[in-house]
Formats: structure tokens, C-alpha cells, sequence
């Protein structure tokens, strides 16, 4: 017997519940799917904040959001790239920045006139040609045209708090159904969940039952076949300490991620603070210690309360289990770093609508969507962990650990074609394309021996006029780029049409 | 080869009872006779009221107990020197005693991650990372020994003592072991027609007191080096043009402070010297620019207590003694040259004489390697000090009087002129063997007087930014935490050594 779906519950807290509760509600809603969110206690603190990739613009594009409110009411800060300070040692910081992909010069890569360059004697460094990583530089955001030739987008840093609300405000003012609850019991018949018992008792029906509950799990984490995978061996922290700090003025337009002997700590510069988050391996280092050592690892004055938390990086083995389908972090996670929080969420939800099941008896669409997350999530993780095996800090046991860690599969490919020729062999699903895993790579130290045999075609001449074409182009277009605060400035305009605008309790 | 046994020391004030209180403890009496010739009529002179903390060494050597040292001496501790108004008008920075930082594991001076740290932003007050430093600006002092865990060493001091007390205290000390102090002005020197050594001196009595080795602790006057040897002397006063003292203890007016303060003046520096009864003062300068008269005047105008004398004048001349040691004559203190008291060297010039003096102890025809040997060194010290006590007239961006314009355009020894380069270059201030002011030292004051070095050595680079931030911060922390343990310096004196209290008890 099979029916089509008719009713959909999310269960979950904060962002993503939230997001994917605002995504239903712009699509399925109307298709007349009932969307109901049961609402666990928030896992947010004061101090937390969320740092999203460029991508999330696209998300609040899709669902109606507008950006403005983003600056007005969650202290957003728009964020150009992130910089990754003592990874290696004494080596000079780099920035990721968020670069779209450029257009090839002499129909090759940059890269590849960079790699030839370096090798020749050029020591400008590669992020010097990253439109985005200047603009981060120059504290300035890179609100270039789309269809520019070189072009780079922007992420943010949100109050997570703030941030939430207003995604709850915007789902239920949209019409979504919303109970504030805890998980009583979750009622399963072989693969199914057939009612979930509310901490109240109340009964919960639904064709599809939606997990955003984090690394909580209450839903999946039931289910057989979805035990958690642990990817510990490659992303040592399991502690995170998050705490506010004063903010930054001028704002600058990165985050900063900077490692330290027992693991890293970011600052994620906010309109009216700091937030503070160091991840670490509790197998090197106490919270205490943490604790005591975080302003002189932050180098600045911490106040307010320190939350501290575990952290359990790794994969839910089946990620949709028959009606049971895990969005977010729920599904996989990963370490706060490279601003991916959101986005796993983000991604999670935008599959999930891609593949929305047709009909409530049978999901064919389960096994295209755990094929398809599991292949981001180990793209995310290679990611990440390329951080950590790419480390030259010596005599350090969780850095000299993770520098000798075999890597996986996956992730030695990649290293080994770029080694021999600076190409990046990307693979389905990935978030990060081309140049955001050059600038990891080389940002960390990991050049390219060689390069394509056809840059040996360019003339000299062209190819140093290429390269300084490329240096003045990014300059020309860093200065007309508006400083962080100016850019806040005129996106918020809130303080001219209070009156009018939405008021949205951020508490 | 015969020994030396009878030793005569021409002179007494602070070097001759130096002298004579550490052979008296070094050989004893027993197989050695240590006779001591001073005349009632011939006054000494006291300027080095001010230690530096390598006395420690010479107190150990007479196993003297510090407490009743410093009971007896009224004396105060000391943790550095406060220069105010040196670099110009307004400023000021402290020379403290310790170490700058601490040591970095694997790498190099403290100073060049200091200076890494500042020119990134860090907060350019280099005295939070020194014990001494911190202390002093707060009043505090006690006696504290190294961390267990070594990362700092025993806090480091010296003292500010009455030096007249000082020489009383040393003769009590050398009578009690034998020593012989004799009344009397010597007159006339005895020497071996054939070998020139002088085999005694003779009083204005008529006594004469014979001796195989003899220190001429004669001050000034440097009788028997310079008027039976004729010694020679190098004459540094275009480097030093200070040439008198105006001096002139006043009244107590509030806790002494664990540390001198030296103040810049128009044409030459104030000296100020907290005791436990009252406060040394003193007015260092040139007569070409200055005469004694206005001196003595500005310098009881810039008291802060009631003077308790007329200021008295010293007379003298910076250079030094060519050779401090002829024949069976070693001169000790003021007879083998005068440096002016800026940072406190007098007295440890007249230690270390006497301690390398006791290192190369000859036999009665003396060895003339060993002579050699101790002028070299001697003169190797002299020229550091030297060359140190320039830097502070030299690095300056005082030109407010003819004084000041004269000692900043002023050519220095080439010795000081290569490290003021090197250290505009680089922060380098290394140590040499034989140097007595150590990298700290040599930091603070080229610092402080304006000298910012360009850059530093290039291994300080090599640290990652989050482990010199948390270097740094454990450091200051560990400092912090010293500083906040340590008493006042008044409570310190009081719980052990005062000597008002000792008078009270008596």
C-alpha cells in the first residue's frame, strides 16, 4: 500500500531545525505537506556564534530571507575568508579566501603560471592573487559583480542565538507548526518510527520524521544501521571551549583560526563582540589549563561565562534509515573550523529537497541521499584534516600525531596529483572547488613540484605580464571595496525604518 | 720560593678594611700578619654608599650574617636604579638587578621575543617582565629563592648602606681576626735598592712597618703606586667630564625605597640613596659648566628631607691607574682610578681587585705573568664600566644645556661605538667574559635612554605566535605572582634587620 507523503515532522533546535522548517515551508507546504517542528531545548549559549560559507546567501535567496536582517538583528559580520595563523610554526599567516573560481590565463590555471613563477623566483605569495584573501587583508568586502572576471563572495559570522530566532520567527510567521518539547520515547516498528512520545505525552504521527537535533541524535541515533562512525584518528579535538571577547574595531572582514600546541582557537569577529571558540584534545590539554591559557592564545581579554562541550567528529553509518531522515549535525560532524557548521545543515536540507520522498511507504530516494552526503562529508573532512596533516609544528604530540596520521584514501589522492602538477582531482559533492583547496595546500606549505608541461609554452614576457595583470587587477578591485563597517552601515538599515520592520526577540 | 706573610694595607676607609677584612678571613693570622696603617687626619671619601648585587660574594667570603650587616650598616636593599629625566625631560626607566624574562626553551635571549612582541603591538613597559623591577615600583622586598621549577632564578639584589659604618663595621670585623690597625700618617716608603719592592713604609712617628706585599688603599693621593712607582694614569674626562660631587645627607621623610634613584640635572645627575636612618644625596657634575657653589645651592633645593650637613665637595678625575699592580704593590680603590657612582661600581671595583688580587696570590718575588694578567683583566673591566657609564650620556635625546649638547655629540671609545651599533641593529647586547653588566643590564639603560634596536635576532622568528603569546604570558604571570607575595620594604626591614629597632632593644 503506498500513499503520498502528507505530513512532515522535524525534530530539532535551533538553526538548523529552524532552517530546515523555513525550507519546507517555501516548498513542501505548498505542495499541501503538513510541516510540523518539535522543538528541543536550545544547545545554544550566549557566546556562541555561527561562522556560514558564502553558500548560506544562497539558502536565504531560496527560502525569502533578506540579508539586511542578517546585519540588523544577529550582529552579522560579513567575512571575506579565513585566516589560519601558526599552523605551521613561525610561518606567516594565510587567508582562505572565497574566491570564485577565476578564468584561466593562457588557458591554464593560474596556478599552474604561479607554480612555474615561484619556481623562477617569484615570492609574491599565492594569496596574493586571491581577490578574496586581499579583500580580507584590506578588511574590506568583496561585493563584486557576478559576472566579473575575477569575482568573490562573502560568508558571515552570526549571533547563533539571534540567528536562530530569526529563523524561527520567519519559519512560523511563514506558517509552520512549532511545539516546544523534549523526547519522551520514540516508537519504532522495524526501519519505521511510528509516533514519537513527547516529553507531555503527546503522540506524534508523520509519514517522514526529520532529526535536526545535532549531534543529539534523538531520532536516528535509535535507529539500527545508524550507529556513529568516529573519524577521531584524523580530527584529534574533542573539547571545545566557546567565551566572548570585546570587539574588533575596525572590524576586520576574517576569521582568524590559529592553532596552538593542544589544537586551535578561532576568533569570529561579531558587531558587538568577539566570540572565541578554541577546540583541543583533552588527551594534552585540561579545560582548566584551557581556560587559563586562552587570553594569552586569544591575545584578548576574555569575559563573560566559558561554556565548555564535547566534541565527537564523525558519521551517522546510514544517514537516512526507512521514514528517519538526519539533516545537519545529526547526520555527520565535523570540527567548527573552515566555517562549515551551518553549512552541513545547509547541505543536509538542500538534498533532502532535492530528493524529497514521493511517497510515504517505500524511500528509494534513502540510499541516493546517504551515497550523497557521506561523499560531502568525507570531502568536509578531507578538508579539515588536510589542516592538520599538513601542520609544521614539530615536537608537538597532537601536531607531530596528525603530520605522521596516514591520510585517507580520498584525501592522499588529492595531495599526490597536486604535488606532481598542482592540479586538484575534485570529486562529487564537493563545497570547496579548486581554489579553496589550492590556498589550503599551499597556504599550508605544500607546493606543487610541478606544473603543466603548456606553461612552458608561454612566452616569458607574457607570463610575467600575466601574473602582474592578475596583481593589479586585485588590487584595482580591493580599493573600491567597501571597509566592514561601511558595508554594515548601508546594509542595515534598520535604524531608518525601525518602525516598520519586523521585530524579532533575539532572546 | 718564600711566601708573602706580612701584608700591609696604606689606607683605611672603605677599600683598605676590604682589604684587610678578607685577608684576615682568606689567610687568618695565624701564619700571616695583616697590619693596617690609617691616619685620624685624613678623611675618606664615601660616595659609594650604593652596591651592586655581586657583593654578595665578598660577604660570603667573611661568612658575614646578613642581617646583622645590614642591621649594623643601616642599611636598605636595593633591587636597581631609577633614571629619571636621563633620555629627556619627563622620562624615565628602571635598571633593574635580575634577569629580563625568562629563558625560551631551544632559543635565544628573552629580550628578542620581547622585542618581536612589541614591534607586533605588545606593550613596550619591559620592567613587567622582570621581578626586580616590578618590585621596586611597588616598595616590596624579601628574600626569595629561586622556583622550584626553575624558570626563575632567587631574586636578585644588593644594598644601600652608610659606607662609613660600612668601613667600621669591616674593622671590627678584620681587629676581631687579628688584623692590626696602625695609628699614623705614613711619611716615607722603604724600598730594595736592587729589586725596587718596597719593604716598608714608615710613619710620621718614626715607626716603621715592614711588609712583603702592600695595598695602597691610599685613595686619591695613590701613594705608593703613582708616588713610588709612578704608575701613570689615563685620563677620561672628555668622556666623563664629571669632575665633582656635591653630597649631602637629609632627613627621612617617608619608607626607603628597595631601590637608587639617579636624576639627570642641567650639568650632571642627582644621586639618591634611601638609608634606614636617612637619605644619601648628591649632585654629580662638571665645574666647567656648573660651579660647586650653585651646585651645593640647586642640590639643597631638590632635597626631599631637611639637609642634616653642609654639602661637602669632592674633588675628582675619571680615568684610571695604568697599572694597578707593580712590583709587590696593588692598588685598590680610588688610587687605581675613579668612575663616578652612576651605576653603583665603586665598591665592586675595590671587591674585585681584591678578590682576583686573592686569585693570583704571588709568592714574595712576585711572578711578573701574574701581574700581567691582572692588569689586563683589571683594565678589561675598568673599560666595560667605563664604556657603560658613557652609554648613559651618550644615548640621550637631551641637547637642553651646553652639558647635555657636549655629551651627545662626544666621540666614544670605539668598544662602546660598535655595541650602540650592533644593538641599534639588532638588540644584540651579548656578554662578554669579564663583563660585569650582563644583557639586561645593557638593555634597559640603551633602551631607556631611547636606543630601540631595529630589529632582533632572527631565531626569535622561528617561535609560532601562539607559543610567544603564551611564553610571554606565563612569564609575566609567574613575575605577578612573585611580586604580589613579596612585603613592603619597610615590613621586610622591620620583621629582621632594622636598625632602630636593634638601637631600641639594645
Amino acid at each position: 500500500m503506498t500513499r503520498r507523503i502528507e505530513q512532515v515532522v522535524i525534530v530539532g533546535a535551533d538553526a538548523p531545525a529552524w532552517m530546515a522548517a523555513a525550507a519546507f515551508q517555501r516548498s513542501v507546504s505548498n505542495a499541501g505537506i503538513r510541516v510540523r517542528v518539535i522543538e528541543l531545548p536550545t544547545l545554544l549559549q550566549p557566546a556562541d556564534a555561527y561562522s556560514a560559507l558564502p553558500e548560506l546567501a544562497g539558502f536565504h535567496r531560496r527560502v525569502g530571507l533578506e540579508e539586511r536582517l542578517l546585519f540588523s538583528l544577529c550582529k552579522a559580520v560579513p567575512i571575506a575568508g579565513q585566516r589560519f595563523s601558526n599552523w605551521s610554526g613561525a610561518a606567516p599567516p594565510f587567508i582562505h579566501g572565497y574566491d570564485r573560481s577565476p578564468p584561466p590565463a593562457a588557458g591554464l590555471g593560474f596556478t599552474q603560471l604561479w607554480t612555474k613563477g615561484r619556481q623562477k623566483g617569484l615570492r609574491t605569495e599565492f594569496e596574493n592573487f586571491s581577490l578574496g584573501a586581499m579583500a580580507a587583508k584590506a578588511g574590506r568586502v568583496p561585493a563584486t559583480e557576478p559576472g566579473a572576471e575575477l569575482h568573490a563572495t562573502f560568508g558571515y559570522n552570526l549571533d547563533a542565538r539571534a540567528y536562530s530566532a530569526l529563523l524561527k520567527h520567519f519559519s512560523t510567521s511563514g506558517g509552520v507548526e512549532s511545539k516546544a518539547a523534549t523526547i519522551g520515547d520514540v516508537e519504532i516498528e522495524g526501519d519505521r518510527i511510528t509516533a514519537i512520545i513527547l516529553g507531555d505525552g503527546e503522540r506524534v504521527e508523520a509519514d517522514l520524521f526529520v532529526d535536526a537535533s545535532g549531534p543529539q541524535a534523538v531520532l536516528i541515533g535509535r535507529m539500527a544501521g545508524a550507529e556513529f562512525e568516529s573519524w577521531r584518528e584524523w580530527l584529534p579535538c574533542d573539547r571545545m571551549l566557546a567565551v566572548s571577547a570585546k570587539a574588533l574595531k575596525p572590524l576586520p572582514a576574517f576569521s582568524q583560526i590559529s592553532a596552538f600546541r593542544q589544537g586551535w582557537i578561532g576568533l569570529y569577529p561579531l558587531q558587538d563582540r568577539t566570540a572565541v571558540v578554541a577546540a583541543y584534545d583533552s588527551r594534552q590539554i585540561s579545560d582548566e589549563n584551557m581556560l587559563t591559557d586562552l587570553p594569552a592564545l586569544a591575545n584578548l581579554p576574555i569575559g563573560g561565562e566559558a561554556i565548555v562541550s564535547g566534541l565527537a567528529q564523525g558519521i551517522r553509518r546510514q544517514t537516512w534509515v526507512g521514514n528517519c531522515v538526519a539533516v545537519g549535525e545529526s547526520a555527520f560532524t565535523l570540527e567548527p573550523l573552515d566555517a562549515v557548521q551551518l553549512h552541513i545543515a545547509h547541505y543536509c536540507i538542500s538534498q533532502l529537497m532535492t530528493l524529497f520522498p514521493v511517497e510515504a511507504g517505500s524511500f528509494p530516494e534513502a540510499e541516493l541521499y546517504d551515497r550523497i552526503i557521506r561523499r560531502a562529508a568525507i570531502n568536509l573532512r578531507d578538508f579539515q584534516f588536510a589542516h592538520y596533516k599538513l601542520n609544521r609544528r614539530f615536537d608537538m604530540p597532537l601536531w607531530d600525531g596528525c603530520r605522521d596520521a596516514a591520510p585517507p584514501e580520498t584525501l592522499q589522492r588529492k595531495l599526490d596529483v597536486f604535488a606532481a602538477r598542482g592540479r586538484i582531482p575534485l570529486y562529487d559533492d564537493e563545497t570547496f572547488q579548486e581554489q579553496g583547496w589550492e590556498s589550503l595546500f599551499i597556504g599550508h606549505g605544500f607546493m606543487p613540484q610541478s606544473y603543466d608541461p603548456r606553461v612552458d609554452a608561454v612566452p616569458e614576457q607574457e607570463h610575467i605580464a600575466l601574473i602582474q595583470a592578475r596583481l593589479n587587477d586585485i588590487v584595482g578591485l580591493v580599493e573600491a571595496m567597501p571597509p566592514v563597517d561601511n558595508f554594515i552601515a548601508e546594509a542595515d538599515p534598520y535604524r531608518q525604518v525601525e518602525t516598520t520592520a519586523p521585530r524579532v526577540g533575539v532572546n | 720560593m718564600q711566601q708573602v706573610r706580612d701584608i700591609v694595607v696604606v689606607g683605611g676607609g672603605t677599600a683598605g678594611w676590604m682589604a684587610a677584612a678578607a685577608f684576615a678571613k682568606v689567610f687568618g693570622t695565624q701564619a700571616h700578619s695583616i697590619t693596617l696603617v690609617e691616619s685620624e687626619e685624613i678623611g675618606t671619601v664615601g660616595v659609594g654608599e650604593a652596591t651592586i648585587p655581586p657583593i654578595m660574594q665578598y660577604n660570603a667570603i667573611l661568612g658575614i650574617d646578613e642581617d646583622e650587616f645590614v642591621r649594623e650598616t643601616n642599611a636598605t636593599f636595593k633591587l636597581g636604579i631609577d633614571f629619571i629625566d636621563w633620555r629627556k625631560p619627563g622620562s624615565s626607566y628602571f635598571h633593574p638587578f635580575g634577569l629580563f624574562g625568562a629563558n625560551i626553551k631551544g632559543g635565544v635571549g628573552f629580550m628578542n621575543y620581547w622585542l618581536r612582541w612589541v614591534q607586533s603591538g605588545g606593550d613596550p613597559d619591559f620592567r613587567r617582565f622582570i621581578a626586580e623591577g616590578e618590585a621596586a615600583r611597588e616598595n616590596r622586598f624579601a628574600r626569595i629563592p629561586a622556583s622550584p621549577d626553575g624558570q626563575l632564578p632567587r631574586l636578585n639584589y644588593a644594598y644601600q648602606f652608610d659606607a662609613a659604618t660600612y668601613a667600621a663595621y669591616l674593622r671590627r670585623y678584620a681587629e676581631r681576626r687579628g688584623a692590626v690597625r696602625r695609628e699614623g700618617k705614613v711619611v716615607d716608603v722603604e724600598q730594595n735598592s736592587e729589586t725596587g719592592y718596597i719593604e716598608a713604609v714608615k710613619l710620621a712617628d718614626g715607626t716603621r712597618v715592614a711588609g712583603d706585599f702592600f695595598i695602597d688603599c691610599s685613595g686619591f693621593r695613590a701613594l705608593l703606586i703613582e708616588g713610588v712607582f709612578k704608575a701613570g694614569f689615563d685620563d677620561w674626562s672628555h668622556w666623563l667630564p664629571n669632575n665633582r660631587a656635591a653630597a649631602v645627607p637629609c632627613e627621612r621623610v617617608e619608607d626607603p625605597s628597595p631601590f637608587t634613584r639617579s636624576t639627570a640635572r642641567e650639568s650632571g645627575w642627582q644621586w639618591r640613596i634611601p638609608l634606614q636612618h636617612r637619605t644619601g644625596n648628591g649632585y654629580v657634575f662638571c665645574d666647567s659648566y656648573l660651579s660647586e657653589d650653585e651646585a651645593s645651592q640647586l642640590l639643597l633645593q631638590r632635597l626631599d628631607g631637611k639637609p642634616m650637613a653642609d654639602p661637602k665637595i669632592l674633588r675628582f678625575t675619571a680615568g684610571k691607574r695604568r697599572l694597578g699592580w707593580v712590583k709587590n704593590c696593588l692598588a685598590v680603590g680610588l688610587s687605581s682610578g675613579f668612575l663616578e657612582p652612576l651605576e653603583s661600581t665603586s665598591i665592586h671595583l675595590i671587591q674585585v681587585a681584591i678578590m682576583k688580587l686573592l686569585e693570583f696570590f704571588p709568592m714574595r718575588e712576585v711572578n711578573p705573568v701574574l701581574i700581567d694578567m691582572y692588569n689586563r683583566e683589571m683594565d678589561q673591566l675598568y673599560d666595560h664600566v667605563r664604556d657603560f657609564i658613557i652609554a648613559h650620556y651618550k644615548v640621550t635625546d637631551r641637547d637642553d644645556t651646553p652639558y647635555w649638547r657636549y655629551c651627545r655629540n662626544m666621540t666614544v671609545p670605539d668598544s662602546l661605538a660598535a655595541k650602540l651599533e650592533l644593538f641599534r641593529e639588532r638588540g644584540e647586547a651579548r656578554m662578554l667574559p669579564g663583563d660585569l653588566f650582563s644583557e639586561t643590564s645593557w638593555f634597559a639603560v640603551l633602551y631607556g635612554q631611547g636606543l630601540i634596536p631595529r630589529s632582533y635576532h632572527p631565531i626569535a622568528n622561528a617561535l609560532s605566535e601562539d607559543e610567544l603569546q603564551l611564553a610571554l604570558a606565563r612569564i609575566g604571570t609567574a613575575i605577578r605572582r612573585r611580586v604580589d607575595s613579596l612585603p613592603s620594604h619597610a615590613d621586610f626591614i622591620e620583621s629582621c634587620c632594622s636598625a632602630r629597632s636593634a638601637a631600641t632593644a639594645a
